[in-house]
């Protein structure tokens, strides 16, 4: 990755000002904190862009967020008589290729199989049409309490992403996991009460 | 930008606080030496009576020590400088100059003790007791050392991991033979220096359980995201 000369092209804020913002914000500043990372999430983005031109927008802003993360996480490691760009590259490079691995590993355990219509033996179980009524199902939501309902609104209905579903609600992650999960189990117990399954 | 992204930055900046920067990694590296030096000057006090007296007067066995120390030292340096984003890795060839002293003095005293002594230098009869001290007082050490890489990056963990295993193995055997010193031979080479290679290598191959960007980053994942 060629990125440390194109980064000096890209940018106006040189790599003495980044330095700079770095120092004051080590000190506690959280004015130059927020500078310095909006700053550094413009570089992130390309460079993730261009290592990985393959990525969604999505994962290109998942990886920007893992390494701001990081860069934040190990900050104490950054010696302001140093350059900034070479200790932010060196961290940008690991997660990229952390997460290069995170992907081998997990794609190695994934197994492709062709989507096939599941169908059974007795006629109840073929039905196409909803088992249940749209208006049941939504009164059920309805009568969730507020977290499980806004967990089951943005991860299920609105079909989001965990991450941005904990952007949105400023729900944690595992929060959002847990609501969700006691969602689904008492969806299941009120529309089990009202409609008994056939098959 | 994106909103979420946008959301992070704000949180990360809103949860910042003040923060020291991590010394170089010459003056952690004597930091923890100091430390780890008073801790093993306690256990020798305790342990006073209990082995046989440092050969002072003899230049090889000084020599093997200095080297063991500087191995030590020069590894803890390494192993701190690895956990510091952007340093230049071939710096830690420096620890090869050491390394090599160490293996040299010793290697050179097993061919001195097989001229002298004949087949019964290459004898295994040493006692088995060199191989758990020497896990066991670098034990604190080691404790130390990890505490500290802790907090750097976790950039290259099985490196890190093994630098600074070596670092603390090293210093323990440096720390053994004060009150261990029989002619080296052999044995010695396989116990105490094999020793302290299987130490360093055990610990690196556990290097990513112990040093790993999810566990850096954690804390601030749960406040910030």
């Amino acid at each position: 990755m060629n990125a440390q000369s194109s980064l000096k092209r890209i940018d106006g804020i040189s790599d003495d000002d980044l330095a700079v913002l770095m120092k004051i914000a080590q000190a506690g500043d959280t004015e130059a904190y927020t500078q310095l990372l909006q700053e550094v999430t413009i570089r992130l983005r390309r460079i993730v862009r261009r290592c990985r031109s393959f990525l969604t927008n999505e994962d290109i802003e998942d990886l920007v967020q893992d390494i701001l993360l990081s860069l934040h996480s190990v900050r104490a490691t950054y010696d302001p008589r140093r350059p900034f760009m070479p200790w932010l590259l060196a961290i940008t490079r690991n997660r990229l290729a952390d997460g290069a691995r995170r992907y081998a590993r997990t794609s190695i355990r994934e197994v492709q199989t062709d989507c096939l219509d599941v169908t059974f033996a007795r006629e109840h179980a073929n039905k196409t049409e909803d088992v249940f009524g749209k208006e049941e199902l939504k009164n059920a939501i309805d009568g969730l309490p507020a977290a499980q309902r806004t967990a089951v609104e943005m991860l299920k209905l609105r079909e989001m992403s965990l991450k941005e579903a904990s952007a949105v609600s400023g729900m944690s992650i595992g929060a959002l996991k847990v609501a969700t999960h006691r969602a689904m189990i008492a969806l299941r117990k009120i529309l089990m009460k009202t409609h008994e399954p056939k098959y | 930008m994106s909103q979420s992204t946008e959301n992070l930055i704000q949180k990360l900046a809103h949860n910042s606080v003040p923060i020291r920067p991590l010394a170089r990694p010459w003056i952690r590296a004597a930091g923890w030496l100091v430390l780890s030096g008073i801790y093993l000057a306690i256990v020798l006090t305790l342990m006073k009576g209990h082995g046989l007296p440092a050969k002072w007067d003899d230049l090889r066995f000084i020599l093997e020590q200095v080297s063991a120390l500087a191995v030590g030292f020069v590894a803890a340096v390494a192993a701190f400088a690895t956990i510091v984003p952007g340093h230049d890795r071939s710096r830690l060839a420096i620890l090869l100059i050491p390394l090599a002293g160490w293996l040299g003095t010793v290697g050179e005293g097993c061919i001195h003790s097989l001229i002298q002594l004949g087949p019964r230098a290459l004898l295994l009869e040493h006692d088995l007791v060199c191989f758990p001290f020497i896990a066991l007082s670098g034990a604190v050490p080691a404790i130390f050392m990890a505490l500290m890489l802790r907090q750097g990056a976790p950039l290259t963990p099985r490196l890190t991991a093994g630098l600074g295993a070596l670092a603390a193995a090293g210093l323990a055997n440096f720390f053994l033979r004060l009150f261990h010193p029989e002619d080296v031979t052999l044995m010695l080479l396989l116990w105490h220096v094999g020793g302290v290679f299987v130490l360093s290598a055990l610990a690196a191959s556990g290097g990513r359980y112990m040093l790993n960007w999810p566990s850096a980053t954690r804390a601030f994942e749960n406040t910030a995201r």
